[in-house]
């Protein structure tokens, strides 16, 4: 049972139960709001499948960016290793390798990637946004050396993953994976104690540096989930440069804020997962209303900004950075 | 003759030019309370910190039980048996207490990479239980609890394994009484236990009450360890100093007629959960403290003044009318203010002295249409100023970080004198500060009332209220529950009489 959530008492309790219930409000407003302006093309019980089901490809990379984003660090190579690790997983998938090549290629580039923004980050010293910046336009090149400027589709029969049930699976096993990172092993606890106070965490024997490389691991790793789920769900990805894949970083970013907003209420890794599902709800609300794409981001972004700082409830006269 | 536990060797210890601990050496027996005592600035956290890993050491040694350590860390000094109780808070947010107390000695609960947190809590709960703190949960998130109960939850974290020393850094000025009361019931079991505590504190009644021994030291050097049973309060003020501290500590002045100009009014001062109609007049040229228990609401009243309160209603108003509902308009109106929590509140600690002292006065400083600041004149003016409070430090370029906490408080103080604040709300002043730096401030409040500046004075130190005050307003339960006039007969029971 997670310390954080469910503990043993009741005010632990019945603060997550309040932290559902405010997820649970903001899904029903999200979706009413949307089924009363186009009742016919949108929120029947099969569209929410269908929205949740793409709200799980987010969710499995943001639980394991949530490490990072705990720490106090950023990473702004999420789309391009997601693009990275989708080109390997296809081209090691239909080059004869099957589900094998699918999965080991997408796990392993998205730890690559991770590995590379850890060891960058913790050797030079400078702030995680300007390394993943940096480290964004190398991996765009390569996967756009990799792909030959063309457009990579997964063989029909080996999109598992992008259907009930295999992503579901696929969703739950790695939420399971980062709730017991986060709650049964001292890496959660690290985590926690870094991103409250690195110098106290310090003295206290923690290797600061080594948890930190190694939430960039697992972040990476967790962003070559998203990737088999992104690839199988979509069959198809083309490399982009010149930053092109910054877009794809703004959905499982916002994921990790609801975490850190309901942190207090114990359930972060639950509330990414159910925030993401709002996030599609509000995505697919605009595309069945026939919104201009600049319309749907600016109100997507509005409209994510004040749910975040509605839940937040910051104490006046806190400090916010 | 007493065992020895802790044998100190030739320690030293250099930042830079500042030799911070030269060729220091003593013995810590065992089973005893061993008092460790100097200004600010004298070298005793920097020695407690190489025993406890927080700084390497540059040359010496620590012999434990006759074995050589050299924690890294404080992990490793847990494992060999030294550990300690810092001033502030050493716990961290977003963990749960019984992740807070088996911090870095997870291993214990996990296996195969697993953490039994279920373990855990159990050890946790049976920790509180034991030690009588059975109102805290282990599984609760740290942030539920107060400053109070976070430090008891920091004695659990610091003695709960029997370790051979315990080191207590300043921590009692951070605690009520009944805290404080707490931490002496435990320094008493560690000592019955035939353990050890090296006990650092600036109030020398409660030094010379619960230590055996005292070891005094000034600017690095060691100077000499005495048996607390054979000296006086004077005799260590003289060691700690280096010559006798004169007399006049306090203002010695009585009977002064203070000005019937009222230059602030509070009026139906209000902060929910914190105070309640709170109303009192500051005139010219006094001193009015503000007493009561640590959570009787006084800290809040100076924040209140200085437009620092959030959800306040109710007035402040100046003489001429003004009100004053935020801190520029405090600071536009000549109101200074220094918080109790100095660290957090007042300073900006990885900035210079230079910047800290120059900041509330950049808009006087600036010249031109274009208001550009010249470093030469703000060098100058911090120079000035920080010369004037004689703040011990390299330079003004110096990070306040790196200064002992009577000097940052020097450089707060510093700041506003060079701003030529008309009132100052000083929220205990001279907390966690050394003797010296004490009797030089309060000769600045005395001077500054002479120059008929106001001061409120806000203090959970009863004898500097009636030492430096004109008025006393006890507080309680958010209210002002009684005044208290400036008199020579006037004593601590007069205070605690109205404070509970």
């Amino acid at each position: 049972m997670d310390v954080r959530t469910q503990s043993t008492g009741k005010k632990k309790i019945s603060s997550a139960i309040k932290g559902y219930l405010i997820l649970c409000a903001m899904i029903f407003v999200s979706w009413l709001v949307f089924k009363i302006l186009t009742p016919d093309n949108f929120g029947t019980f099969d569209n929410m499948l269908s929205y949740f089901q793409a709200s799980l490809i987010a969710s499995a990379g943001a639980v394991g960016f949530y490490l990072v984003i705990v720490m106090g660090m950023f990473d702004f190579s999420i789309g391009a290793c997601i693009i990275l690790s989708c080109i390997i997983g296809c081209k090691l998938a239909a080059a004869g390798m099957g589900y094998a090549g699918l999965v080991l290629g997408c796990l392993v580039t998205g730890g690559i990637v991770g590995i590379l923004n850890g060891f960058f980050y913790i050797k030079l010293r400078i702030p995680s946004m300007i390394i993943t910046t940096g480290l964004a336009l190398v991996y765009e090149a390569v996967a756009n050396i990799l792909a030959n400027g063309e457009g990579q589709t997964l063989p029909a029969d080996l999109r598992l993953f992008g259907q009930m049930p295999g992503n579901i699976i696929l969703a739950l096993l790695t939420f399971f994976a980062a709730y017991a990172i986060l709650n049964y092993t001292k890496i959660g606890t690290y985590t926690y104690a870094i991103g409250s106070n690195e110098f106290i965490a310090k003295n206290m024997g923690i290797n600061v540096d080594r948890y930190k490389f190694l939430a960039f691991v697992i972040s990476g790793v967790f962003f070559g989930i998203m990737s088999i789920l992104t690839i199988s769900y979509g069959s198809s990805i083309v490399a982009v440069t010149g930053m092109g894949s910054m877009s794809r970083n703004f959905i499982p970013t916002m994921g990790c804020f609801f975490g850190l907003a309901f942190k207090k209420y114990g359930i972060p890794i639950q509330s990414i997962v159910l925030g993401e599902f709002m996030v599609n709800i509000i995505f697919y609300g605009f595309v069945a209303l026939g919104a201009p794409t600049a319309i749907q981001d600016v109100i997507t972004g509005l409209a994510l900004l004040i749910i975040v700082a509605l839940t937040t409830k910051t104490a006046k006269g806190a400090i916010v950075k | 003759m007493s065992e020895i536990r802790l044998q100190v060797q030739h320690l030293c210890k250099s930042f830079g030019i500042t030799k911070a601990v030269q060729d220091v050496s003593f013995n810590v027996n065992k089973g005893e309370v061993h008092a460790l005592i100097g200004e600010n600035g004298s070298g005793k956290s920097t020695l407690t910190n190489m025993l406890t890993g927080i700084y390497t050491i540059d040359s010496g040694k620590f012999i434990l039980d006759g074995k050589e350590v050299h924690p890294r860390n404080q992990v490793e000094a847990n494992n060999e048996g030294i550990s300690i109780i810092v001033q502030e808070l050493g716990t961290l947010s977003g963990l749960t207490v019984a992740e807070n107390i088996f911090l870095g000695h997870e291993e214990q609960f996990i296996s195969h990479g697993i953490k039994n947190t279920r373990a855990m809590n159990r050890r946790a709960n049976e920790l509180l239980k034991q030690y009588d703190f059975s109102h805290i949960r282990a599984e609760d998130q740290i942030d539920d609890y107060n400053f109070e109960d976070r430090k008891f939850i920091e004695i659990i974290k610091a003695t709960y394994f029997s370790p051979k020393i315990v080191v207590i850094d300043e921590t009692t000025t951070a605690l009520s009484q009944e805290g404080r009361e707490e931490l002496y019931k435990h320094m008493d079991r560690i000592r019955a236990e035939g353990n050890s505590v090296i006990f650092i504190s600036h109030d020398l009644a409660e030094v010379l009450e619960r230590s055996d021994t005292v070891t005094i030291m000034r600017d690095g050097v060691y100077i000499d360890t005495v048996k607390s049973s054979d000296v006086t309060e004077d005799d260590l003020k003289r060691l700690m100093v280096g010559r006798a501290v004169t007399g006049n500590y306090y203002r010695t002045d009585y009977g002064e007629k203070v000005s019937d100009e009222v230059v602030l009014s509070a009026k139906g001062v209000s902060v929910p959960g914190l105070i309640e109609d709170v109303s009192f007049d500051l005139h010219k040229g006094e001193i009015l403290g503000f007493g009561g228990l640590s959570e009787s609401g006084m800290h809040e009243v100076g924040k209140a003044v200085f437009g620092a309160s959030y959800d306040r209603t109710g007035e402040v108003v100046l003489a001429d009318g003004t009100e004053i509902d935020s801190i520029p308009t405090a600071i536009d109106h000549s109101i200074a203010y220094t918080s109790k929590d100095r660290d957090n509140e007042s300073l900006v600690l990885n900035q210079s002295i230079e910047d800290n002292i120059t900041l509330p006065s950049l808009r006087d400083l600036a010249k031109g249409p274009l208001q550009f600041l010249r470093d030469s004149a703000l060098s100058a003016f911090a120079e000035k100023y920080a010369t004037q409070m004689s703040v011990k430090m390299q330079g003004i370029e110096q990070f306040v970080s790196d200064l002992s906490g009577g000097n940052k408080q020097k450089v707060v103080l510093a700041r506003w004198i060079g701003k030529d604040s008309d009132i100052l709300v000083l929220d205990s002043p001279t907390r966690g500060i050394d003797i010296k730096v004490k009797q030089d401030i309060y000769q600045l409040m005395d001077r500054m009332r002479k120059q008929n500046k106001s001061v409120i004075m806000i203090s959970e130190e009863l004898m500097e209220l009636i030492g430096m005050c004109d008025r006393i307003l006890i507080m309680k339960d958010g209210k002002i529950n009684g005044e208290l006039t400036r008199s020579q007969e006037l004593d601590e029971n007069a205070l605690i009489a109205k404070m509970v």
